[in-house]
């Protein structure tokens, strides 16, 4: 039987001797693992800030609702869609929605993907989901999506919002990806880590927004 | 992907006169190399981190089979499908049956540079099916068929005039503009379209993790996450050489790709892929295809001198230092990797009877090797390419030159037969000096006067003067003691 390019190609690899593994040297720890509450919260402001994100600090539920209203009247919101996740459920968006003249929906109120898909290339002026964690070290989200974390939610509408609990603010990509791909647990299919809008630099190196994904980014931190 | 890896030095002539690209080349890789020493700043320790790097790489090279097989293992538990191609038709091969299975006549791609190694848009091609890049530079350098100018920018030296008319031609656009970020907004308008209808996405992958068996891309424009979201089906191509053993080490190849690549501490999408998506998921590839691709790894690997080349990371990082690459550009490499990165990559991967000029085309400063956050020894490859294509002897030029340098050998290990081949030379040579200089001579030594001049020897040397001098003195003086 002819070899599959498989059994081939590990063979030939395995042919020759082993290479001795490099000693790898010992990082002085991260200094963003010695900042306090605080100092996480300025950091990632100041970090996604620098991308154009937009910061907004709640204490609770009502000053993030607050926060939405405001962002919906600047920005004339009028049909947004949402994610699921706990964060956004306790927020009862529908509700909000209904008081403020926004057509809230998610990707369940569609009778299938092609539906749900027309919806949020076109029809969406902004998604709203939960994170499961903020990183400091550079102004980053990080989210496991799922069937309550659909992933174009935050990528095809012009606009992101995300809503996240001043609790899952962790100092490195490390603490948020190690709770995914750690022992124990269901693995998400996806991960994706989002710091600020979709952009570009690649005609004359301009650099600009928005080039296939959202042009800006708020993040709400709450609690 | 055309090899036009023998035509370097006229590609480089005319880009050398080509203003444009001169004054970009000025101004974008210093601005590039210096906000990637801000940002390596904010490590610690910098070069540590780097060391680091080296040391992942390094490893990852020496374990390459048991990585792979650890992250096939992972990836196919997670209900991916892992297939692997031999060589560049062999790849394309897989991905085009994969797309005819599916009655497929549209595809949109993420950048990958081991599918511009494949010409898989050139197989699409000529088998009916239409691919969209998506990456705004890989977009206007397909429709323009050219190679990568820049790794990071492939098109970031074409005029806004030429992606004008190109637009205006080929991607719907109404009204004529010069402004990149309208431009860029133009190009939005028409991909968005593709990414809502079509039902099969193409992908590279930055880094795989052995432990998980997930596939990780970096990204600043979102297209890659379209293509990871929007289609029913995601094929994504790896080389053999990406596998790195955990999440960490990938999280760590992350921040040095990003800061080495775009001085970036992080681009603006990172997103991982553990198997197709889950049952429930509403968006994400219902199926999801690796394919493994070594088109000539394997033989490299072999290659104990040559095998560390499979440490890089495509970041680019020694594109932006380096003395050549920043007065000629990326055209005359002659393919899918330019600078010193495709200096080294180019003839590992075409060999190196058709890309001498590539690594010829070197001062061996080592500002390259200095810089690479995967720990590439640049000029130790360039010298060992030398001396492999010295060894081959396939040159004409090979031959004479082995002479004239076992002459020059010989004649420079004893005195008497130096010093007669140097009187024998020193009036020849002097016959082609114009106002005190040799600027060009014939025969062999026509190349090397091409871009170097030499001062005509004196008519006397220095020890015949000096032996005059002497004599001179002593007879003047009556004899020394």
């Amino acid at each position: 039987m002819e070899e599959s390019a498989r059994e081939e190609i590990l063979a030939r690899l395995r042919k020759v001797p082993k290479e001795e593994t490099p000693v790898r040297p010992v990082l002085p720890p991260a200094r963003e693992l010695s900042l306090d509450k605080e100092g996480l919260v300025s950091l990632f402001t100041e970090k996604l800030s620098r991308e154009t994100g937009v910061v907004y600090r709640a204490a609770d539920r009502d000053e993030a609702l607050d926060h939405l209203t405001e962002i919906a009247r600047t920005e004339n919101l009028k049909r947004v869609m949402t994610s699921t996740d706990d964060t956004i459920l306790s927020l009862d968006l529908p509700a909000w929605g209904d008081r403020n003249g926004v057509a809230v929906s998610t990707a369940a109120d569609y009778v299938d993907r092609e539906e749900y898909k027309r919806a949020v290339f076109d029809e969406a002026d902004a998604g709203i989901t939960g994170a499961d964690f903020a990183v400091a070290e550079t102004g980053t989200l990080v989210t496991a999506h799922s069937e309550r974390q659909p992933r174009l939610l935050s990528l095809a509408p012009i606009l992101h919002i995300a809503v996240v609990g001043i609790d899952r603010l962790v100092p490195v990509y490390e603490e948020a990806l190690n709770a995914f791909y750690g022992d124990g647990g269901r693995i998400p299919a996806h991960v994706t880590l989002i710091t600020g809008p979709s952009m570009t630099a690649d005609i004359r190196a301009t650099s600009f927004k928005g080039m296939h994904g959202p042009r800006r980014v708020m993040v709400i931190l709450l609690g | 992907m055309k090899v036009n890896t023998r035509n370097f030095v006229q590609t480089a002539e005319r880009e050398m006169q080509n203003q444009y690209a001169r004054a970009f080349l000025a101004l974008m890789p210093p601005v590039i190399a210096a906000l990637r020493v801000q940002v390596m700043g904010s490590f610690p320790d910098p070069e540590a981190a780097q060391e680091l790097g080296r040391a992942i790489r390094a490893e990852a090279v020496a374990r390459m089979p048991d990585l792979l097989e650890e992250f096939e293992r992972n990836a196919v538990a997670a209900g991916a499908r892992v297939l692997w191609a031999r060589d560049a038709s062999e790849a394309n091969e897989l991905v085009l049956s994969i797309a005819r299975e599916r009655n497929v006549t549209e595809v949109t791609k993420g950048k990958s540079m081991i599918s511009e190694e494949t010409g898989l848009n050139e197989a699409f091609k000529n088998n009916g099916i239409e691919p969209f890049e998506t990456d705004l530079g890989e977009f206007i350098a397909q429709q323009l068929e050219r190679p990568p100018f820049h790794i990071v920018g492939p098109a970031i030296n074409v005029p806004v005039e030429e992606i004008c008319d190109l637009f205006m031609k080929k991607a719907g656009m109404e009204k004529a503009t010069t402004d990149p970020v309208e431009l860029g907004y133009a190009a939005r308008l028409f991909l968005r379209d593709k990414f809502r209808r079509v039902r099969m996405g193409i992908t590279g992958v930055n880094v795989a993790v052995a432990e998980t068996g997930a596939i990780v891309n970096v990204e600043n424009e979102g297209n890659i996450r379209f293509n990871k979201s929007s289609p029913l089906t995601q094929v994504s191509l790896m080389s053999i050489e990406k596998v790195v053993p955990t999440m960490n080490d990938a999280l760590h190849l992350v921040r040095l790709l990003c800061r080495n690549c775009t001085g970036q501490g992080i681009s603006a999408y990172v997103s991982i892929d553990r198997g197709p998506k889950m049952k429930e998921e509403f968006d994400g590839p219902e199926e999801l295809f690796i394919i493994i691709v070594d088109n000539g790894r394997s033989r490299i690997y072999e290659d104990v001198k040559m095998r560390q080349v499979l440490r890089c990371i495509r970041c680019g990082a020694c594109l932006n230092l380096c003395p050549i690459y920043s007065k000629i550009g990326g055209y005359p490499y002659g393919w899918a990797y330019s600078g010193p990165m495709g200096q080294v990559l180019n003839p590992a991967l075409l060999g190196v009877d058709d890309t001498s000029d590539l690594f010829n085309a070197c001062t061996l400063c080592g500002t390259c090797r200095e810089i690479c956050p995967a720990g590439v020894d640049h000029p130790e490859l360039f010298l060992y390419y030398r001396e492999l294509e010295a060894e081959g002897k396939k040159m004409s030029s090979g031959r004479w030159e082995a002479r004239f340098f076992k002459l020059w050998g010989t004649a420079a290990a004893h005195t008497g037969l130096w010093r007669f081949f140097y009187r024998l030379v020193r009036p020849v040579v002097a016959r082609y000096g114009k106002e005190g200089k040799i600027k060009a001579m014939p025969g062999p030594f026509e190349g090397w006067f091409k871009t170097r001049d030499l001062p005509v020897p004196a008519r006397r040397t220095f020890r015949d003067r000096w032996r005059k001098s002497m004599s001179e003195k002593n007879l003047s003086r009556g004899g020394m003691e």
